[in-house]
């Protein structure tokens, strides 16, 4: 079983939270290690050469993000996206509550190896817990001199503050993030500018997620070859894979990119008793659904990408025999239609419209016109909006009526019984 | 209040290069002492941070996180997220609008409890899962949720009750609200059909201009006869001679 511990390492058996614990197995000399020995380039190099990629959903490596930064101009920010809302991920929440001074660590080596000196964290406002948490951490470390003016004795300062959002899935979208850390309504912004350009208060800005950002730390130590070794050829690394829905034992499980979809699930202790697998959306709520002959696919972006579907932010959801595609359906593309901003027509007006008519699905009341609406209705919303939540609502609906038209058809409602 | 929270909020402006940016954070300050983000609090934020008290409330009404209207004591957030829906989440939520006689959104008369169906909570390890003034509480049963409430109703719950500065209505949602969330844009309210949202849901869930589009042949004629024909409330609305405003 290729389940591997190195974020996770310590978690459920050590008290992560008390920096003492933290620094007795060997918290915080990365960062001081890259302050005081390594310059910003030698961060981004390493960061680059480990092949690292972005973990919050869009799987963009890292290294190239930060080095999309001008040069010439020294003002700017890094952000901490923890607005883990992906419905089905929730590893963001674990770190966060488990091992804040990790993340912090994370944060704090990604804030020099860009060269900024004022960090943000942005996390979800449904995390009181969790942010209280790391307001601790954040305390503790500011004493013991890992934030603040001239760390390590270097003249290198770095300040960080902790933002709490209130409530909105699409926060998590990179410019609707620094949209909201400004104070304003979250609605994303037209790209480009790339954040890279014009981020928070129109300043070159890299949006980094926790898990990308907490990997920082074992890569500086372990070295940038150690991190490459493993994975597959284009998708290095390991991964943090939040497992739930239909199996015995759902659970944030680490392990190195490309383990096969079938190992995930015995991993995850295998489906219940007497129970056949239907299909898996394995990249979170905005991913297509793969099915049993994808089974033996290596889990990286590159097959999930090929089969159809993403690896998302690692948000692996098993559905059974028992499932209702329908009722599945409808409740995702509510979801969308919910967390719209509204700001764009196609997936204001498409998502709501899409929850209408599944509703009546759901009450078997469909109409057979909608069927052949739904199957089209797709490429309609999809691409033609600012941020890619427009482009979420369809795939997992257009995935399961395409593998399970008939369950759909079976709440068509005959003409006759048309209510007069 | 203002006055014993200003060096607090001083506090947190000077944590940003940009006041605007503490607009969050003053707001959930406020809404902790007072219960509820109120039209008081979103003032005083707007002359701190040197906005007008219209954007204060715009981005304010954007996030859910924020009651503009008083809430419950308890605020009951009961995920109805796909992972907490495969693992039995509707029966949950069942249980507890039987339990609290109450719906989606809506407050108990007794200004007790609160109950919203939310969104992925990010605890599907544990479905199904709630939070009560936003703490967790996870693998949801009847046997739990009794427990909670009685708790809650005896005053011995673990997590604090919400401050309560004012008695709460039936629902905290601000009804002129076109935000997306509250689903009443273009479809017009749910339970007031008038000629204007004939693109809305009857109370079977059946959208109105269907039943028009899929019987036309029964319903030719002007739209106005049609409406009517197709919904008996919007006749009645006709003949009193109050048109839908909306």
């Amino acid at each position: 079983m290729p389940v591997v511990k190195v974020l996770t390492e310590g978690i459920g058996e050590a008290n992560l939270r008390d920096i003492n614990v933290y620094k007795e197995r060997g918290g915080y000399k990365q960062l001081e290690r890259a302050v005081r020995t390594l310059t910003p380039n030698d961060v981004l190099e390493i960061c680059d050469k480990s092949g690292l990629r972005g973990r919050g959903g869009a799987g963009f490596p890292t290294g190239r993000k930060w080095s999309f930064l001008p040069a010439n101009n020294p003002m700017r920010y890094l952000v901490c996206n923890c607005d883990e809302a992906e419905p089905g991920t929730f590893k963001d929440h674990m770190l966060l509550e488990e091992a804040p001074h990790l993340v912090l660590e994370g944060i704090l080596i990604g804030a020099y190896g860009i060269g900024c000196h004022h960090a943000y964290i942005y996390i979800r406002g449904e995390f009181k817990r969790g942010y209280q948490i790391f307001m601790e951490a954040v305390e503790e470390a500011r004493k013991a001199g890992y934030i603040g003016k001239n760390l390590f004795g270097t003249g290198y300062d770095l300040e960080l503050t902790v933002h709490r959002g209130a409530g909105a899935y699409i926060c998590g979208e990179e410019t609707a993030l620094l949209n909201s850390l400004e104070g304003k309504r979250g609605e994303p912004r037209l790209k480009p500018p790339f954040p890279a350009i014009a981020g928070l208060y129109g300043m070159p800005t890299v949006v980094n997620n926790v898990e990308t950002l907490a990997y920082l730390v074992p890569i500086l130590e372990k070295g940038a070859a150690w991190f490459a070794s493993v994975g597959t050829e284009r998708s290095k690394g390991y991964k943090i894979v939040s497992v739930s829905g239909h199996v015995q034992k759902p659970g944030n499980y680490e392990m190195p990119i490309g383990t096969p979809v079938r190992e995930i699930i015995e991993i995850a202790g295998g489906l219940r008793p007497g129970r056949k697998l239907m299909a898996i959306q394995p990249g979170g709520g905005s991913s297509a659904c793969i099915f049993e002959e994808h089974l033996d696919l290596p889990y990286d972006y590159e097959s999930m990408q090929k089969a159809g579907s993403m690896l998302g932010s690692g948000a692996f959801c098993v559905m059974d025999d028992t499932t209702d595609f329908v009722k599945a359906a409808f409740n995702l593309v509510r979801f969308f239609a919910h967390e719209s901003c509204g700001q764009c027509t196609p997936c204001r007006e498409g998502g709501h419209w899409l929850e209408t008519v599944l509703h009546r699905f759901v009450a078997g009341r469909g109409l057979q016109s909608d069927l052949d609406m739904l199957r089209k209705v797709s490429n309609q919303i999809t691409g033609i909006n600012l941020c890619a939540l427009g482009d979420s609502i369809e795939p997992f609906l257009a995935s399961v009526l395409n593998r399970f038209p008939e369950q759909f058809e079976a709440r068509v409602i005959k003409e006759e019984v048309l209510p007069a | 209040l203002l006055e014993r929270l200003k060096p607090r909020c001083e506090e947190i402006i000077a944590q940003y290069e940009v006041k605007r940016s503490a607009l969050l954070p003053l707001i959930h300050l406020f809404q902790q002492h007072e219960g509820f983000a109120s039209p008081e609090a979103m003032r005083a934020v707007a002359d701190m941070l040197d906005l007008t008290p219209a954007v204060v409330e715009s981005t304010v009404s954007f996030y859910t996180l924020f009651f503009r209207k008083p809430v419950g004591k308890y605020v009951l957030q009961v995920c109805r997220g796909l992972a907490c829906q495969l693992n039995g989440a509707e029966d949950i939520q069942a249980y507890f609008r039987e339990k609290l006689g109450i719906g989606h959104l809506e407050t108990t008369p007794d200004g007790m409890f609160s109950y919203e169906e939310v969104e992925c909570l990010a605890a599907c390890d544990r479905a199904t899962c709630m939070q009560v003034n936003l703490e967790f509480f996870y693998d949801l049963t009847p046997q739990v949720i009794d427990q909670m409430l009685d708790a809650m109703r005896a005053g011995t719950f673990t997590v604090a009750p919400m401050a309560q500065t004012e008695t709460p209505a039936s629902t905290w949602i601000v009804k002129q609200d076109t935000q997306v969330s509250q689903g009443t844009k273009s479809l017009g309210a749910v339970d007031q059909p008038n000629p204007n949202n004939a693109g809305g849901l009857d109370k079977d869930g059946v959208i109105m201009l269907d039943r028009i589009v899929t019987q036309e042949q029964r319903f030719r004629g002007r739209t106005k006869e049609r409406l009517a024909n197709v919904e008996p409330s919007i006749a009645a609305i006709y003949a009193n001679g109050q048109e839908g405003s909306h």
